[in-house]
């Protein structure tokens, strides 16, 4: 029989579909029976979702603007040499 | 973050891209630099994850000519990346270590009974949706806090499963790992963000 420290285990694959029909099930039992379970599943996924919404690595302005002088460095090297080929 | 959300925008920036427009590039770094350093992040040090990412940017200007559009764009940047960094790795004969040994968190192992049941179950209040949670500035800071004290292979399994909605096959390419290794990394990911929003709702401290 499944217990909760099973289903902690493999909450991910369940949260994200990734069970097989079988241990679908198990879960499903588990959690019909169980509100500690429910809880966890129910705050895992909020996790996630957390996750989801929270604007993702965020990086420094210092470093984006290191990149984009040298992407306008390197386009105005080229078009600089399209416009005077050797 | 803010993402392309129609085709027809990515394709339009793509175009952008294609005739070297500098605005277009500016926004591409902006849009497609943090999933870009997710990856890098996972084989590579800061600083040598900054220069990878650094240097993509400068190839793409021409490498773009040759883009087809049979992967989507940020796919195809993320891919780049990835091949770069484990160039690197190889040069410097590093290895990235990740600890795929078990799939639950040792804080929240600790919280059960030896027969399996809860010890210290999880706490009940956890109602509000993710949108409302996130206008909470300080539990938005204390995300970030804790986000950046996960191991690299953690984060950047999660930043690109999660943030930049990759599907599993695809992460599992970028950072190397197999199917089964990318669930453990994910899930022990989200076991600490779980311990984390949980300790903040019910002491305020993060």
């Amino acid at each position: 029989m499944l217990m909760c420290r099973d289903l902690a285990r493999i909450a991910s694959d369940y949260i994200d579909d990734e069970l097989g029909t079988a241990q679908k099930l198990s879960v499903k039992m588990h959690l019909m029976m169980c509100r500690y379970c429910r809880s966890f599943i129910g705050n895992l996924r909020a996790s996630t979702a957390l996750m989801q919404a929270h604007s993702s690595q965020k990086l420094d302005e210092e470093f984006l603007r290191r990149i984009e002088e040298r992407v306008a460095d390197s386009l105005n090297a080229r078009n600089t040499g399209n416009r005077n080929p050797e | 973050m803010e993402t392309a959300t129609h085709q027809s925008d990515e394709d339009i920036l793509i175009q952008g891209l294609k005739s070297g427009s500098e605005a277009d590039f500016q926004k591409a770094v902006r849009l497609y630099t943090p999933g870009m350093m997710a990856v890098a992040s996972y084989y590579l040090d800061k600083a040598s994850a900054e220069e990878t990412v650094q240097d993509c940017w400068v190839t793409v200007i021409d490498a773009i000519q040759n883009f087809e559009g049979r992967s989507g764009l940020k796919t195809w940047l993320h891919r780049i990346v990835a091949n770069r960094a484990k160039n690197h790795l190889r040069k410097h004969k590093r290895e990235v270590s990740a600890d795929f040994s078990e799939a639950l968190d040792p804080e929240l192992a600790s919280r059960f009974r030896p027969n399996g049941r809860w010890a210290t179950p999880p706490s009940l209040r956890f109602h509000e949706d993710a949108e409302s949670l996130m206008e909470n500035g300080a539990l938005s800071d204390c995300l970030d806090q804790h986000l950046a004290r996960l191991p690299e292979t953690q984060r950047s399994a999660l930043m690109l499963y999660e943030a930049h909605q990759h599907k599993s096959d695809d992460v599992c390419n970028l950072l190397d790992v197999s199917a089964s290794n990318l669930r453990v990394l994910l899930h022990r990911a989200r076991q600490k963000i779980f311990l984390m929003v949980e300790t903040f709702q019910e002491t305020g401290e993060c």
